[in-house]
């Protein structure tokens, strides 16, 4: 378990790597629990068929799991996504303590940049956090398509160079497999501020650095 | 009752959604089940993971329904000496209404009736009392119940059990069958064709002597 972050209720609030079968089960069961069971989200969406090659994270609240992440890894950055946090628990910066732990496990990879599509409704939420918008403008509050976000895991060190090259291995590990794929890219739950059927329909990201 | 061919028990002229019950058999469909249960058990009823995920999933059948391919439904049953019980029923909160708790009930009544089992016992929440009588289930006595914040009664529901269920006299290559496909030949009576064989026993003998 990662070091004791602080308590809630009397309980232990901890993130770490998920790295058995009980915790890959957990990790599902707070996804499903939050984008399938309240965000309406299909299954075969939510479970895209890009599991088995990422990291996932776990907050748990004493021994009861309550938030997850995943992290997949690119060439020169690492791209947290389906961040969700179980309802009751939310507001308590729980999301906030797994991206933090998804930077220091980048930071400890040498991997200097996250990057990460987000609906508008999160971007005040990973603003906060270090995050900035890659594209000019923002897109609009409300029914706008996800946008791309990047963060230095180091905020302290200058923003590092970007390769123009990792544009182009983005764009095609992007491409979904199937159409309906596409629709999934860039939910989190964690702001309150998410309201149904949050994420952008249409958010097939494309070229974006 | 087939996992090969979706059961279409839609009339000819319908534009109603192909609904296919089934046997959970791989660990896909497992992990299926156990996503729709988190999302309305964790997501809708804030139920604790470790409530939900009790430690009976790997002592029962789950049966899962899909719509269109998608799982929309599942239900875990525990067998009994006397008694198949019924628990974890959920549907997706987007297929509800579709009139499929009725259909999905009755074939978890079919299998357990097959497998030879007379009576089918379930807790309902107390919100849910009204439809079990409506599927013909009884109040098994007048005991209310709690626990994982819900008021639960017990109900039973009577079946007849199959003149053509397994006993131990029954076909031995019939019991080895998939259990939701006992009337049809199964994956190890297609093994068959290869006779007893045994291509492995000189390999193990070696590994023995080593």
């Amino acid at each position: 378990m990662d070091a004791v972050s602080y308590s809630l209720g009397g309980e232990f609030v901890t993130t770490q790597v998920v790295a058995k079968m009980e915790e890959t089960m957990q990790a599902f069961a707070v996804r499903a629990a939050c984008f399938v069971g309240e965000l309406d989200v299909p299954y075969s969406e939510e479970f895209d068929g890009r599991d088995f090659g990422a990291t996932h994270l776990l907050a748990y609240v004493g021994r009861e799991p309550v938030g997850t992440l995943r992290l997949r890894w690119f060439r020169s950055f690492g791209m947290p996504e389906r961040l969700a946090v179980v309802q009751r628990f939310r507001g308590h910066n729980i999301g906030r303590l797994l991206l933090e732990h998804c930077c220091r496990l980048a930071e400890s990879r040498g991997c200097n940049v996250l990057y990460s599509r987000a609906v508008p409704a999160c971007l005040t939420y990973l603003e906060k956090q270090g995050w900035r918008c890659l594209e000019p403008e923002r897109p609009a509050a409300v029914g706008g398509r996800t946008a791309a976000v990047v963060r230095s895991v180091d905020l302290a060190k200058p923003w590092p160079e970007l390769d123009p090259i990792d544009a182009l291995s983005l764009s095609r590990e992007f491409r979904p497999e199937f159409p309906v794929l596409a629709a999934a890219h860039g939910r989190s739950v964690d702001s309150p501020a998410v309201g149904s059927r949050g994420w952008d329909a249409a958010g097939m990201p494309g070229v974006v650095i | 009752m087939n996992s090969d061919t979706p059961v279409d028990r839609r009339p000819a002229s319908s534009n109603r959604p192909a609904v296919t019950i089934k046997l959970a058999s791989t660990a896909d469909e497992l992990a299926q089940c156990y996503a729709l249960r988190a999302a309305v058990y964790m997501g809708e009823q804030h139920c604790p993971y470790a409530e939900e995920f009790d430690g009976n999933d790997h002592s029962a059948s789950h049966v899962m329904l899909y719509v269109e391919g998608e799982p929309a439904a599942c239900m875990r049953i525990r067998w009994f000496a006397g008694f198949a019980k019924l628990e974890r029923a959920v549907i997706l909160r987007r297929y509800r209404s579709m009139g499929l708790f009725l259909p999905f009930t009755d074939w978890a009544k079919e299998f357990a009736r097959r497998k030879g089992y007379s009576k089918v016992y379930l807790h309902s929440q107390e919100r849910l009392w009204k439809v079990m009588e409506h599927d013909g289930f009884k109040r098994v006595d007048d005991t209310v119940f709690h626990f994982s914040d819900h008021r639960y009664a017990a109900f039973a529901c009577d079946v007849e059990a199959g003149a053509d269920c397994p006993t131990i006299c029954t076909d031995p290559m019939v019991l080895n069958r998939p259990e939701d496909q006992l009337d049809r030949p199964g994956v190890l009576e297609k093994s068959m064709e290869r006779g007893a064989s045994n291509p492995h026993a000189a390999w193990t003998g070696r590994r023995v002597v080593n």
